[in-house]
């Protein structure tokens, strides 16, 4: 993984305040970023959702608009952004109030975004 | 015929697409990267997970200054949408008054935030402020350095003198686009003042209001620099909005990390009304 290697001071506290190595893909423009493996999974997770997005939409136009059971007039898009909207609540609330592992809160959110789609 | 396509125009768009991306997509992803890392300086940085979150969601800090900012929000709502329908209603319609009003109304809209903090930390400083020192002189036990319920007033009444003219505005608009005959037609059904407002007058001005609302709300949820300037937070942290606090954290403590988890919470707060006002806006709409 190459964003492994961003960051040497990113494994432990051993590391930190000691100087790091420039490793091959050690690059100014984007080490500022203080980029994490975990971070960045995120943010292709995104960017796939809005691929996919594009691809669904090339393959079945007009998002499918209809009206769900919140009474709204949704298409695909907003569908997305509520799932997305409501995972992070989820979490969030996870965070606040339980203590046990958050793999849980993602398992809801994922839940939770299939009845969006289905029925918002 | 077949219609030629042609997507070159989407070129168009790249310097607004850099410009988003430079001034609001990366420092955004810099601020996720934070939020899950503690650091001292100099780009070190070591992962610390979800732990600012859980700090952040469970502190009676954070909860404090949500508390401060959705009363503050709350009561500006409250005394802005009312005053502002009620002073639009009583504008002249016609005649010299109009340009006249319009102008007075925009004056206070013009005025740049920490220009307006730092008219009203003078005009109500106890001693020398012309607010004050009536205040004073009336009897009042007037401090807004020192007293909570001081400090609150002056803020909340700046943020009113501020903005209401921008209410004022808005519902002047609609009512402007009334039609007379609805008038007329009230006037024969001999209707009186109250129902021609409940009735005719407040439903024309649902779609400006709702934007009015919006536009107060996501305002004054994020107000930094006006009681930055007037309080600075104070007395202690009474004034400490959500903005100011995560400013205290950020760069007077420079716990970047909690400061950078506060701000997502804050962000996913400010994106939910956002998205609800949306929707209300978009059924209004319809409803045309």
């Amino acid at each position: 993984m190459i964003f492994q290697k961003l960051y040497a001071a990113t494994g432990s506290w051993d590391t930190v305040a000691k100087a790091h190595e420039k490793s091959f893909f050690d690059f100014e423009f984007i080490t500022w970023m203080a980029w994490t493996w975990q971070t960045a999974v995120f943010f292709i997770f995104i960017a796939l959702c809005l691929t996919g997005m594009i691809l669904w939409e090339k393959k079945v136009p007009g998002g499918t608009p209809r009206r769900g059971i919140l009474s709204l007039d949704t298409t695909r898009g907003d569908r997305l952004f509520i799932s997305l909207l409501s995972a992070a609540y989820i979490h969030l609330v996870w965070l606040g109030l339980v203590d046990a592992s958050l793999w849980f809160a993602t398992i809801i959110s994922v839940l939770f975004s299939i009845i969006v789609f289905r029925y918002v | 015929m077949n219609k030629t396509i042609n997507q070159r125009a989407w070129l168009f768009v790249i310097p607004v697409f850099i410009l988003v991306a430079f001034n609001a997509v990366v420092p955004l992803m810099t601020v996720v990267n934070y939020a899950f890392q503690e650091t001292f300086a100099n780009n070190v940085f070591t992962w610390e997970g979800t732990r600012w979150f859980k700090q952040i969601l469970r502190s009676d800090r954070f909860h404090a200054a949500l508390g401060r900012q959705f009363m503050f929000t709350g009561v500006i709502l409250l005394i802005q949408i009312p005053l502002g329908i009620a002073i639009a209603l009583s504008m002249p319609k016609k005649g010299i008054g109009v340009p006249i009003c319009l102008v007075l109304m925009s004056m206070p809209l013009l005025i740049p935030w920490n220009v307006v903090g730092a008219m009203w930390n003078i005009f109500a400083l106890p001693e020398i402020g012309f607010l004050g020192h009536s205040l004073n002189d009336l009897g009042f036990d007037y401090n807004f350095t020192q007293q909570i319920g001081d400090a609150w007033f002056t803020t909340i009444l700046m943020d009113v003198w501020h903005w209401t003219s921008l209410v004022v505005l808005l519902s002047y608009a609609g009512l402007q686009s009334i039609q007379p005959a609805y008038y007329q037609a009230a006037e024969i059904d001999g209707a009186s003042k109250w129902a021609i407002f409940r009735y005719i007058e407040l439903p024309k001005m649902k779609k400006v209001l709702t934007i009015a609302i919006l536009l107060r709300f996501m305002d004054s949820f994020m107000i930094y620099t006006e009681p930055f300037v007037l309080t600075g937070g104070g007395p202690g942290n009474a004034t400490a909005f959500l903005s100011i606090d995560l400013v205290k954290m950020a760069l007077g403590q420079f716990d970047l990390g909690p400061a950078a988890a506060m701000s997502l919470i804050y962000f996913f707060i400010v994106l939910l009304v956002c998205w609800v006002f949306y929707n209300l806006m978009m059924r209004n709409e319809e409803q045309k």
